[in-house]
């Protein structure tokens, strides 16, 4: 049990010899670091992969274009998110601010589907099994989620499911992005239910284990 | 008159910081001025403390000094989370906020365990049957049990139930060996089983 004099004695131990720190860049900066570290990392996975036969095509289709931006856009905001949660005191708008574009990519996949049902009836609305979908993007996201873990260690963990939730949220996204640029499956409802599923699923995983894995680093008292 | 905490100790007195000395302090702090950091710290554990009193009034004083010092642990840790273009109070209180709640959280489970330690079904499992002053009873009867065992015993229960701590870092914290401290929490556990079923205390057992 603590008392005051030893609380005395551990405020002396700690500005006995403070090593100088120097403060953690801005969330956005660091975003940008993670991407500028991901996007080789993804790109060399696809590669490796062997990119889809009609990859010209599908960057001239708009819609492709716009999906796959969707997913970019998701995985840069939910990364900057994630390493403003891991600064105390800063707005819990940015959040919202992680969260806003998956909102905006899930509605291009939903147009997506609109656009399926206007042109093939309800077959175009076929839902089929896909679960390669969830390894794939495992698979692809691997790196950069454990790259985000490791720069949001350096962190103050006062949000830890939040935190965490954002960043595999973000390297979901990622794996997502790499995923289409190999894996033949266009059709709007298979890649809302499979593709964002399994998005959304790793990012729920990732949020359930954030106490554990961001944590204080020192033992409780 | 200084004012009394419910839990007996004086609540401090405090001069009203300027919140730019503290974002001075703490940037002195960023660069390695250990006497801007030592007054930084002297000022935010006496803030806490009465912070702690008036939100958890019925910790005793020793609980309030843990929770003191893991803020200040967790802020020595975070010190480079901290923007010098930001004011430092908000950013004190949210790694204070979050300190407090896992010290609630554990508290909780302290208690749930403290009542956990003796499974008398009419008196504590059943909810139909209690009310909140039996719960308060029953509660003072476990703690005021734990204080008549011998201090072996006392101390591996407050090592392994309270403080939950596994057998290993409870026999490093006491100096004793992991056989002795299962020894320990077992005859604890036996004799806490007596002491409160019948509330003479178990005559078959003699303390350490």
């Amino acid at each position: 049990m603590a008392t005051e004099t030893e609380t005395r004695a551990l405020i002396d131990r700690l500005a006995a010899a403070p090593e100088p720190v120097r403060p953690i860049a801005p969330p956005m900066h660091r975003a940008a670091l993670w991407l500028a570290l991901s996007l080789p990392i993804t790109g060399a996975l696809v590669l490796a992969m062997t990119p889809r036969a009609d990859l010209a095509l599908k960057l001239a289709e708009s819609r492709f274009v716009l999906e796959q931006a969707g997913a970019l856009v998701t995985a840069i905001a939910a990364a900057a998110a994630a390493f403003a949660m891991v600064v105390p005191g800063l707005s819990r708008r940015w959040a919202a601010f992680g969260l806003a574009p998956a909102a905006a990519w899930v509605l291009t996949l939903g147009a997506g589907c609109v656009s399926d049902l206007a042109r093939s009836g309800r077959e175009g609305l076929a839902l089929g099994a896909d679960a390669m979908c969830l390894p794939y993007i495992a698979m692809i996201g691997m790196a950069p989620a454990a790259l985000l873990v490791a720069m949001l260690r350096r962190g103050a963990p006062t949000a830890p499911r939040g935190a965490l939730f954002l960043a595999m949220l973000a390297a979901a996204a990622m794996g997502n992005f790499g995923l289409r640029f190999f894996h033949e499956q266009d059709a709007g409802l298979m890649v809302l239910v499979w593709q964002f599923g399994s998005v959304l699923l790793l990012a729920s995983l990732g949020g359930l284990c954030g106490p554990h894995v961001l944590c204080w680093r020192h033992r409780s008292a | 008159m200084t004012p009394l905490a419910p839990n007996g100790a004086a609540a401090p007195r405090r001069k009203p910081a300027d919140p730019r000395d503290l974002d001075a302090l703490m940037a002195a702090s960023q660069a390695g001025d250990g006497a801007a950091y030592r007054a930084l710290l002297i000022w935010v554990s006496s803030h806490l403390r009465g912070l702690v009193w008036v939100r958890a009034p019925y910790l005793p004083r020793e609980d309030v000094e843990d929770i003191v010092q893991d803020i200040l642990m967790s802020l020595h840790l975070a010190r480079d989370t901290w923007d010098p273009s930001r004011p430092f109070r908000p950013w004190l209180a949210t790694i204070a906020r979050n300190r407090m709640a896992d010290h609630a959280r554990r508290y909780g489970r302290r208690v749930a365990i403290a009542l956990e330690i003796v499974d008398i079904d009419e008196t504590f499992c059943d909810d139909a049957t209690n009310n909140h002053a039996d719960k308060v009873v029953n509660f003072l009867a476990v703690r005021d049990a734990i204080q008549a065992l011998p201090p072996s015993e006392k101390a591996a229960v407050n090592l392994l139930r309270l403080r939950q701590m596994t057998l290993a870092e409870a026999a490093e914290a006491s100096g004793t060996s992991v056989a002795a401290l299962k020894i320990a929490i077992h005859r604890a556990t036996k004799r806490l089983r007596g002491l409160l079923s019948d509330g003479h205390g178990d005559r078959d057992t003699r303390p350490d």
